[in-house]
């Protein structure tokens, strides 16, 4: 940092680039939190199967991964596959669906917002601070409304999307430049061209923030709606194995589950920048 | 008398805004015709409601008094003879060079191969050649004027208006700007109309000069620039020049200064206001 | 004049919005009376209204409160003292931050509060096991933004820093700690409203603790107007909440 002369670091002088400080402070970090984990796990200060042996959950990992532990026929032939794969594709369809539904509705009433300030200064205080909530409160009311099956799941997860894309939309519309407006309205374009090629564009990087913090909020409330009542998705798998103390696997499960978290989070924030 | 029909009149038009100390007259009263292929700039100090006319012209303002006709035609609305050009930065910054200049024509309909080549006239007209991919936020800001003057150029309005577009630009990349900006109006006839509170830009560039009063905005004086054409931005060494500047600021500088008291006093109020 | 507009600007609106709640609300009253709505779906709000003062009666509400609040206080203590001393060494040295923030950033990311199970294994079914997964899951933002608000500090105040000879301490006491705390405060009370609503969702899901227990006792109990009523009085207490910090964050940065 150029403002604070004496945190500058050295320069890394003809070494070659997997051997830079940060890489080596990375390396460091990572063994000394595997050497840590392992001695903890050997010496059984801790329940041993609070934190197993690394190897123990690399086992499980690998079950999860790839033991065809769940019969299926599809189109009249029967097979095995890793239940894990049929569980993930439970939860991301729900959340698909919930992003699909809270996301589509949360843009419309956003830009209605955005664009009447009457509106904007009668509702959105309310969306406001309904926002930050915790939505998972009403999951009680969403089983009574959609049953006990995926559809409950999936309209936790639209309430919480919802919240974020409406609030980033309404947010965006009003920062839009006022000049590209009136450029926009100098080349006499029509409402429909005004929205395609004027607001939607201008706004492109908030609503897809809002998309992505909406994604984030919809996985958790999805999520943890399956953990309190379901019998299928990532959500029951990780209950599933909190109720069979199967401390390995419910590691291995949460871990898949995070990697993929932030693999969809980052790929959906690349679509921010051009 | 001219043997030809003025392409742009504006008759009689008062503009008022509702504020909080009242009305405000911000345009009053203001008329004058504009012949095909002149260049006429409106000049005046700051918050003489030259934006408020350039607004109004544009059809981006409405509920004034007075009429505004292009070619005997009424204007309600923006004009498809009138091409804009903006003083705030405007361009897209999500299009490319080239996309952005293209906007006009992808808006009438025109096949993306047509319109490609034609912006590339335009791009090539403002000296933007081999900038066609670069996204605006490449650019320095004096070139991202030029991609707003092409855009608009790109759409062939009969008339230009345009509202102080380099004022946010150097003194010196302004005056390259406005020798650009004279080449481009003798080489197209280019009817243009220059909003502007910056006198050499307007003796620069202009036909007739029309000095604007401060609040309420009525027409001062419309004074003829009889410099030899073509120009270019070394006419603001010669005599005559210097003696159009002395002329018209003597003009402007009793408006110039009761707008930097009136400003002062509002200053000194709201100072006060804030303060109790 | 212009206190005229306001009121117009603001309070036509204002009424406007309650007045369309309110006639939300009756239509609905007004369907489940005609039998176009379930009532064992959607109670009445009247009868929602009424459940208030038998939830606050016979329902320990203010035990209740002090320990979700008291969970939330413990949490948020946590947050800061740690969030911002991790804040503060990642900005010290560089290193450190180049090796360690994107990890911080990707790991605010994931869904953590699903650790839940596994704080449960480790710490029961107590207090504890919601502090944590408040702690745990609220941290990464406040890491980020005390670091942003250090690292964003405009390079002319510590100029202006180094003209008056400061030592490094001075600079970091006097110039850039003060610089950054609005944004400090940003990550605390993001911190701060991210605990809440994990402490009532992880007591809703383990049954176990404060106000979101309660509704998962009542929805137990098929208690429908007190579920529902359980479930206003929690958002209530968390809009409150996010108000008071909103305030809080107001006050604590004057001339911005």
């Amino acid at each position: 940092m150029a403002q604070t002369g004496h945190l500058t670091q050295s320069p890394p002088r003809a070494a070659a680039p997997w051997v830079t400080p940060v890489t080596r402070l990375r390396i460091i970090i990572l063994l000394t939190v595997l050497i840590a984990w392992e001695a903890v796990a050997a010496s059984g200060i801790l329940l041993r199967d609070v934190v197993p042996s690394t190897l123990t959950i690399g086992r499980s990992l690998m079950e999860v991964l790839f033991r065809p532990d769940l019969k299926v026929s599809l189109a009249g032939a029967a097979f095995s596959m890793p239940a894990f794969y049929w569980h993930l594709y439970v939860t991301i369809l729900e959340v698909a669906i919930a992003l699909l539904i809270g996301g589509t509705s949360g843009l419309a009433v956003g830009l209605a917002l955005g664009a009447n300030p009457f509106l904007a200064k009668a509702f959105e205080r309310y969306l406001y601070y309904l926002g930050p909530t915790p939505k998972i409160v009403f999951f009680p009311v969403m089983i009574m409304w959609f049953g006990v099956g995926p559809e409950s799941k999936i309209a936790m997860g639209t309430v919480s999307a919802f919240f974020p894309v409406v609030l980033s939309a309404a947010a965006g519309m009003r920062q839009i430049e006022g000049v590209l407006i009136r450029v926009g309205r100098s080349f006499r374009l029509n409402t429909w061209q005004m929205v395609t090629k004027i607001y939607l564009p201008a706004m492109r990087e908030p609503i897809v923030n809002g998309i992505r913090l909406g994604m984030g909020v919809a996985m958790i409330g999805t999520l943890l709606a399956e953990t309190k009542l379901s019998n299928k998705g990532v959500g029951f798998m990780i209950i599933d194995a909190y109720n069979t103390f199967d401390m390995p696997r419910m590691y291995a499960v949460l871990l898949m589950l995070f990697v993929i978290a932030i693999g969809a989070n980052s790929l959906v924030g690349r679509a921010s920048r051009r | 008398m001219p043997a030809v029909d003025p392409i742009l009149v504006v008759e009689n038009i008062v503009k008022r805004f509702e504020t909080q100390d009242g009305v405000l007259v911000a345009v009053d009263d203001v008329s004058f015709n504009v012949m095909p292929g002149e260049f006429l700039s409106v000049i005046g100090p700051s918050g003489c409601g030259k934006s408020t006319l350039f607004n109004v012209m544009g059809g981006l303002l409405g509920g004034y008094e007075g009429r505004i006709s292009v070619g005997g035609e009424t204007v309600r609305g923006p004009h498809a003879s009138i091409g804009m050009i903006f003083q705030e930065e405007s361009t897209f910054p999500w299009r490319t060079v080239i996309d952005n200049v293209a906007f006009p024509l992808e808006i009438a309909g025109m096949a993306k191969v047509e319109r490609t080549e034609k912006a590339r006239h335009f791009i090539d007209l403002v000296g933007l050649n081999g900038f066609e991919r670069r996204y605006p936020s490449e650019l320095s800001g004096g070139m991202r004027q030029r991609v707003s003057m092409a855009r608009t150029l790109a759409s062939e309005p009969k008339i230009l208006l345009m509202d102080e577009p380099f004022a946010a630009l150097d003194e010196q990349t302004r005056l390259l700007l406005g020798d650009k900006v004279l080449q481009i109006q003798q080489d197209l006839k280019q009817t243009t109309l220059l909003i502007t509170h910056n006198l050499t830009e307007a003796v620069q560039l202009s036909d007739r000069i029309l000095v604007m009063t401060y609040r309420p905005g009525k027409t001062k004086r419309i004074v003829e620039i009889a410099l030899p054409r073509p120009r270019n931005s070394e006419i603001v060494s010669s005599d005559d020049f210097g003696r159009y500047v002395a002329q018209i600021w003597s003009d402007l500088r009793e408006e110039a200064s009761k707008g930097l008291k009136d400003d002062e006093a509002r200053r000194v109020r709201s100072g006060g206001a804030g303060a109790s | 004049m212009s206190a005229r507009g306001a009121i117009q600007r603001e309070g036509i609106p204002f009424v406007f919005g309650i007045l369309c709640l309110l006639a939300v609300i009756t239509v609905i009253e007004m369907l489940i009376r005609w039998g176009m709505i379930n009532p064992f779906i959607v109670p009445k709000p009247t009868d929602i209204v009424m459940s208030f003062e038998r939830i606050i009666l016979e329902e320990n509400i203010l035990p209740r409160f002090m320990m979700t609040f008291g969970e939330a206080l413990m949490a948020s203590l946590m947050l800061s003292v740690v969030g911002i001393s991790l804040g503060v060494l990642l900005h010290r040295n560089t290193t450190v931050r180049l090796a360690t923030q994107n990890w911080v950033a990707a790991i605010a990311s994931a869904p953590l509060v699903l650790m839940y199970p596994l704080f449960l294994v480790i710490f029961g079914r107590s207090a504890w096991t919601i502090i944590m997964i408040a702690f745990v899951s609220a941290l990464p933002p406040v890491i980020l933004k005390t670091l942003e608000g250090l690292a964003g500090t405009r390079a002319v105040l510590i100029n202006v820093g180094r003209s008056f000879k400061l030592t490094p301490s001075q600079l970091y006491w006097k110039i850039l700690f003060p610089a950054a705390l609005p944004n400090i405060f940003v990550g605390v009370r993001l911190g701060m409203i991210f605990a809440l609503i994990n402490i009532v969702g992880v007591e809703f899901l383990i049954n176990f603790g404060g106000l979101g227990q309660l509704v998962n006792e009542l929805a137990e109990r098929y208690d429908l107007p007190g579920t529902y009523a359980a479930i206003c009085f929690v958002i209530l207490v968390s809009v409150v909440f996010f108000i008071g910090t909103e305030r809080i964050e107001r006050w604590l940065r004057p001339g911005t």
